[in-house]
């Protein structure tokens, strides 16, 4: 019988290991709830981490998109307006990008921002509001329009951001995302600053 | 000191110092990647609520705080030599229950994808990144073998010792 020498230690498998075991795991559930509490990285456990637009009434279902890629199509879906990569690169250039009317909010985490963003973009790390909010803020609630990017591609975190901001206050009408998002800026090889905003270390656009 | 197994066809398996090599190799392993997801928080969550299991506020926030947490605790007892048996039955099911559900997700991709089933790559929250699925499964395969062995060889020696006190 192939199971023979399961059933044959089973019997030591009884006597208190499940007991034991019951104790080390809630032991470890409580030191990493202790942990999470004081760790500076820790996470909120209430906070909703991936909010979603809610459902807008005026506006029309999504129609038409068989052509249209299926991030676009997603963000559509979803409620989002969407900007393509030639539109984000005519804001990038619009004189109004230099006084704030239009603004370009970065929506990645401390080490993708640092490695490279769209010369002047905001990061908006929405995992971390509380520290990026009281920046990010009051620029948007001036600006016309607001371009968020991630990534790109499979990327969600342009959608929570938006969506944060849209329940900070800012109409979501002025809100638009890149579906590319840092992908396709950097494969367009446009302009990309690296290190803080405004830290003047830029690679110029390609020829 | 060597114990040994009834039956056992292994006889250098069942010896002490390879049991304790084993478990402080298992117990290294969990601490280095508990620690990798505990430094790493946001990336853990994202992954965790990618996998669908559990999307809804609170619980996706704690399986993010607390697997990371519990897999290194698990880890320095092993380690230690502290609770040993309970810490091995502990990663024993966290490993078959991760198993199950990068599996699953695998299956989803190479549905979805026209890949080959190896071809798959993904993160899949273990820690370390991205790997393809079936070095993962190897990987968790050898894992949970371990922790099996290690859990066998305790349960026999605290049951030895019972029956000597008795």
């Amino acid at each position: 019988m192939p199971f023979a020498p399961f059933f044959r230690y089973s019997r030591y498998l009884t006597g208190g290991i499940f007991a034991e075991a019951c104790g080390v795991a809630l032991a470890g559930i409580l030191l990493a709830l202790a942990a999470n509490r004081v760790s500076p990285r820790g996470l909120s456990l209430t906070r909703d981490y991936f909010p979603s637009l809610a459902a807008d009434p005026g506006s029309a279902p999504a129609v038409g998109q068989s052509s249209v890629n299926p991030v676009t199509a997603r963000l559509r879906e979803r409620g989002f307006q969407v900007i393509t990569g030639d539109e984000l690169l005519a804001l990038f250039r619009d004189p109004r990008h230099v006084r704030e009317q239009v603004v370009i909010v970065d929506a990645r985490g401390d080490e993708h921002y640092q490695r490279g963003h769209i010369p002047g973009a905001f990061q908006f790390d929405h995992y971390r509001a509380a520290d990026f909010l009281p920046v990010v803020l009051p620029v948007c609630r001036t600006a016309e329009k607001i371009a968020v990017y991630c990534t790109g591609g499979d990327c969600e975190d342009s959608e929570h951001a938006v969506a944060l901001l849209v329940q900070a206050g800012i109409p979501r009408e002025r809100l638009w995302i890149s579906p590319g998002g840092m992908a396709e800026w950097s494969a367009r090889r446009n302009p990309i600053e690296t290190g803080p905003r405004l830290s003047g270390i830029i690679q110029p656009a390609a020829p | 000191m060597t114990s040994s197994v009834p039956g056992s066809r292994c006889r250098w398996l069942d010896r002490r110092e390879i049991v304790v090599v084993l478990r402080v190799l298992l117990g290294g392993w969990f601490v280095y990647m508990g620690l990798e997801k505990a430094l790493h928080p946001v990336d853990f969550l994202k992954v965790v609520h990618q996998y669908e299991v559990v999307r809804s506020v609170p619980w996706v926030n704690l399986v993010a705080v607390v697997l990371p947490g519990l897999e290194v605790f698990c880890g320095v007892l092993l380690v230690a030599g502290v609770a040993v048996r309970g810490a091995a039955l502990v990663l024993l099911l966290l490993l078959s229950a991760f198993t199950a559900l990068v599996v699953q997700r695998a299956l989803a991709l190479h549905a979805g994808g026209g890949l080959t089933f190896c071809a798959i790559r993904f993160d899949c929250g273990c820690g370390g990144g991205e790997v393809g699925i079936c070095r993962k499964l190897t990987e968790n395969a050898i894992l949970m073998w371990v922790a099996l062995y290690i859990l066998r060889m305790h349960a026999v020696r605290r049951n030895d010792q019972d029956h000597e006190e008795k």
